[in-house]
């Protein structure tokens, strides 16, 4: 601990060298903690599914709709406590590059299961009044500026609902709890799309409330039991069964931010290792001096290692603050495709382990180097 | 110049280890520069090389993709009569009505359920669509649960082998041919019978209709006979720009990503490199002196060092470009969200993406390297000559 005051000394024998080795080390930092973010944000959906749900969609496909009918039967499934449905609307906000998910839902039991839809009590009962009421998530309003008493006009994104454009008033904005839902989204009545829909009674995914969490592999198939062989089989999974199916449509996300991840740490240790090396190339007439007055090479192996740990620390945490500062939904622009995102404290944590690590490579060349300097080798060469 | 650039390459291979490691660290940056693009790069032109010039496509108007349009029975025969569209050997017209819908078909890799379009389509598409071949079996017999798949989609997906019998929307169909169709999103699509898929899926009508023009120059003219009948509620698009279109967002998103990257990466590299060339400043103070002493002006100085800075990070965007080669020709899918379903494509990288990351690293080379060369010519003769 003694020597902490040497490190910082050497440290700042170079300002400007710590400088740009801190920030090297700190933009590695800055990216990977983002990365991790990113991918946080795109898994959240699953992360944060309920274990008591289970979804039922087309076994062909998520596009293609069933009946309500098939309420009644899932509802009397033995293990299913509560139902609720809801579909995909797929509407245009103005220009279609405005992508965001519209949601028409059974509103009373869908609030009821989804607990994580946070409202007030009176835009409750506002919404659940309004046969042409939405309510959107704060994230979404805050993107468009919506409030409530808004109208929201979509055009008519899947042929199906015809060629008029459907209005909205928007009766509540909610927060969230949890990851199953986002706060990018837009919920409204489910009758109000089907009443112009051509397809009348139709609807894209049922969500099951079951008792036992055990059970849901058996209530599933006893629920897809009931439709095999008519024309609207269907496919039963768990929630997070079903979330997980979304991230993996983007394609091997966890590789490509893997790949460049591991990039990152590479060209980051070139960097600061060369520094390092630098640093101690430098020093070599230095080191023999102190290991002639009599430090032990463990002393000047510590030193030179702790100096590469300082900056590289340093540089971790520049790059957290800066992370913690640009992962918002504000800043990074996402396209709509990742919900909600924000460096958690894990992020952090990851971020500043990163930088000890690439601190403790990097240093560990350059400190070996200096350990074994030959004290009369080092002291007579020039410069 | 030639003596003084000279020096400078020689003294690059002195400090060997130094330069090896700055040379990595930007190696790494354009290795990702490239990798990310190539991911853009390759999945545009997958589905850019769906589109032929002298095909249109017909979809109801404001729709913006086959999965949102719909067309009508009644509509076929009005669009087939129009004067615009080739005529087959027989004098048919060249046109196919198509549905596209999605199945879900568990992938390979690790047996999540993936959207597959399935396609259905006339049995005169293949000739509309003419850089089909196929690779293996033969075309689907018209009126039959026959089936084609794409090459792309039989390496991804499992079930769909030339000969196995896959069951989606209820009924049985049957593989009797794998075709390829130049690295076209197609490859990654299943087609059948679109009479035999419309009932198979309750649906009543289809979405699109692709057709031939018996010359590109005559797209202008089928896009004003479609708008301008009355009986239509439809619209022509060029089939090139209906696909470049449909990959626009993804693409943009990529490109946005990966610049967003490497220009993070490349601070740090910058900063690497600015620090190498510092202390190779530094450790030639003497030599600096010694070459001003002999008359070479400050320019040439600053210029000599920008020129080993830029060496050396070319070099490294060299090596960083061989190191994203092998990924060209890799096959990865992602799904593309105008048609909810997912795409195949290949890495793909073009002579052009490899420039573009030896330009970017020579600049990340001139940035970091313009700060000490100008410190090295501002070293004052007298003082650089007596430093030891």
């Amino acid at each position: 601990m003694k020597f902490v005051g040497l490190i910082l000394k050497s440290a700042r024998r170079s300002k400007r060298r710590t400088f740009l080795t801190v920030i090297s080390v700190a933009m590695a930092v800055f990216l990977f903690a983002s990365l991790r973010a990113v991918l946080d944000g795109f898994n959240a959906g699953a992360e944060g599914s309920s274990s008591t749900r289970i979804v039922t969609q087309r076994s062909t496909s998520l596009i293609f709709t069933m009946p309500t009918s098939h309420a009644e039967q899932i509802r009397n499934t033995p293990g299913v406590q509560d139902l609720t449905w809801a579909n995909w609307f797929g509407g245009i906000y103005k220009d279609p590059r405005n992508f965001f998910a519209q949601f028409a839902i059974e509103p009373e039991s869908y609030l009821r299961m989804y607990p994580e839809i946070i409202l007030t009590p009176e835009e409750k009962k506002a919404f659940l009044d309004d046969r042409t009421g939405c309510i959107v998530g704060d994230g979404l309003a805050g993107t468009y500026g919506f409030k409530v008493g808004d109208k929201i006009t979509l055009k008519v994104g899947i042929p199906i609902y015809g060629q008029q454009d459907f209005d909205f008033n928007v009766r509540g904005i909610y927060h969230t709890k949890g990851g199953a839902v986002d706060n990018q989204s837009m919920w409204f009545h489910w009758k109000y799309a089907d009443e112009r829909s051509v397809a009348k009674g139709q609807t894209g995914w049922y969500v099951a409330q079951i008792s036992n969490p055990d059970h849901a592999a058996e209530v599933s198939a006893a629920i897809d039991q009931k439709f095999a062989n008519s024309p609207y089989e269907t496919k039963t999974e768990t929630e997070k069964a079903f979330q997980s199916s979304f991230v993996a449509m983007f394609g091997n996300i966890n590789l490509l931010l893997g790949s460049i991840a591991v990039a990152v740490v590479i060209s980051t240790l070139f960097v600061a290792g060369n520094t390092m090396a630098m640093s101690v190339r430098e020093r070599t007439t230095e080191i023999a001096v102190m290991r002639t007055l009599g430090f032990p090479s463990g002393t000047i192996f510590m030193l030179i290692a702790g100096e590469g740990l300082l900056m590289s620390i340093l540089g971790g945490l520049v790059g957290v603050g800066l992370a913690w500062l640009v992962v918002n939904p504000g800043v990074l622009p996402t396209g709509g495709f990742i919900p909600e995102i924000g460096l958690s404290t894990s992020n952090m944590i990851t971020g500043l382990g990163l930088s000890v690590l690439i601190g403790v490579l990097a240093g560990l060349i350059p400190a070996t180097m200096a350990a074994r300097l030959k004290i009369v080798d080092a002291l007579r060469r020039v410069a | 110049m030639g003596l003084i650039a000279s020096y400078n390459l020689r003294s690059m291979i002195v400090r060997k280890g130094t330069a090896a490691m700055t040379a990595g660290g930007i190696a790494m940056v354009v290795a990702v520069f490239v990798m990310t693009l190539a991911i853009a790069q390759g999945f545009q032109a997958t589905l850019v090389s769906s589109g032929s010039p002298q095909n249109a496509i017909v979809l109801r108007k404001s729709s913006t993709s086959e999965t949102t349009s719909s067309l009508m029975r009644p509509d076929v025969p009005i669009i087939e009569a129009m004067p615009q569209i080739a005529r087959g050997a027989d004098g048919r017209p060249l046109a196919s009505s198509e549905l596209v819908v999605i199945i879900a078909l568990p992938r390979k890799s690790d047996n999540q359920p993936a959207n597959v379009p399935a396609r259905g389509v006339s049995p005169r598409a293949f000739e509309v669509r003419d850089n089909l071949t196929f690779v293996e079996g033969r075309r689907f017999a018209p009126g039959t649960r026959e089936i084609n798949v794409g090459k792309a989609a039989v390496g991804r997906f499992k079930g769909l082998a030339l000969g196995s019998d896959v069951k989606f929307g209820s009924a049985v169909w049957h593989v009797v041919g794998v075709f390829t169709a130049d690295d076209a999103s197609f490859e990654s699509e299943v087609w059948g019978d679109v009479d035999l898929m419309m009932p198979a899926f309750q649906r009543d009508g289809y979405q699109s209709m692709t057709v031939k023009l018996a010359d590109p120059s005559m797209f202008d003219a089928f896009k004003a006979t479609v708008s301008g009948d009355p009986r239509l509620y439809l619209e022509a698009q060029r089939e090139q720009d209906y696909y470049a279109e449909q990959s626009r967002a993804l693409t943009a998103v990529i490109r946005v990503f990966g610049t967003f990257v490497t220009l993070i990466l490349a601070i740090g590299a910058v900063f690497g490199a600015m620090n190498t060339m510092y202390a190779a400043v530094a450790y030639r103070t003497r030599e600096i002196g010694t070459l001003r002493a002999l008359g070479f002006s400050q320019s040439r100085i600053v210029a000599a060092f920008l020129v080993e800075s830029i060496a050396l990070a070319t070099l490294g965007g060299i090596l960083g470009c061989l190191l994203a080669l092998p990924v060209h020709g890799l096959s990865t899918g992602t799904t593309n969200f105008s048609s909810f379903s997912e795409v195949a494509f290949k890495f793909r990288i073009t002579p052009g993406l490899l420039a573009g990351g030896l330009v970017f690293s020579a600049f990340m080379g001139a940035v970091g390297g313009l700060l000490p060369a100008i410190r090295a010519a501002r070293i004052p003769v007298a003082r650089a000559l007596r430093e030891i």
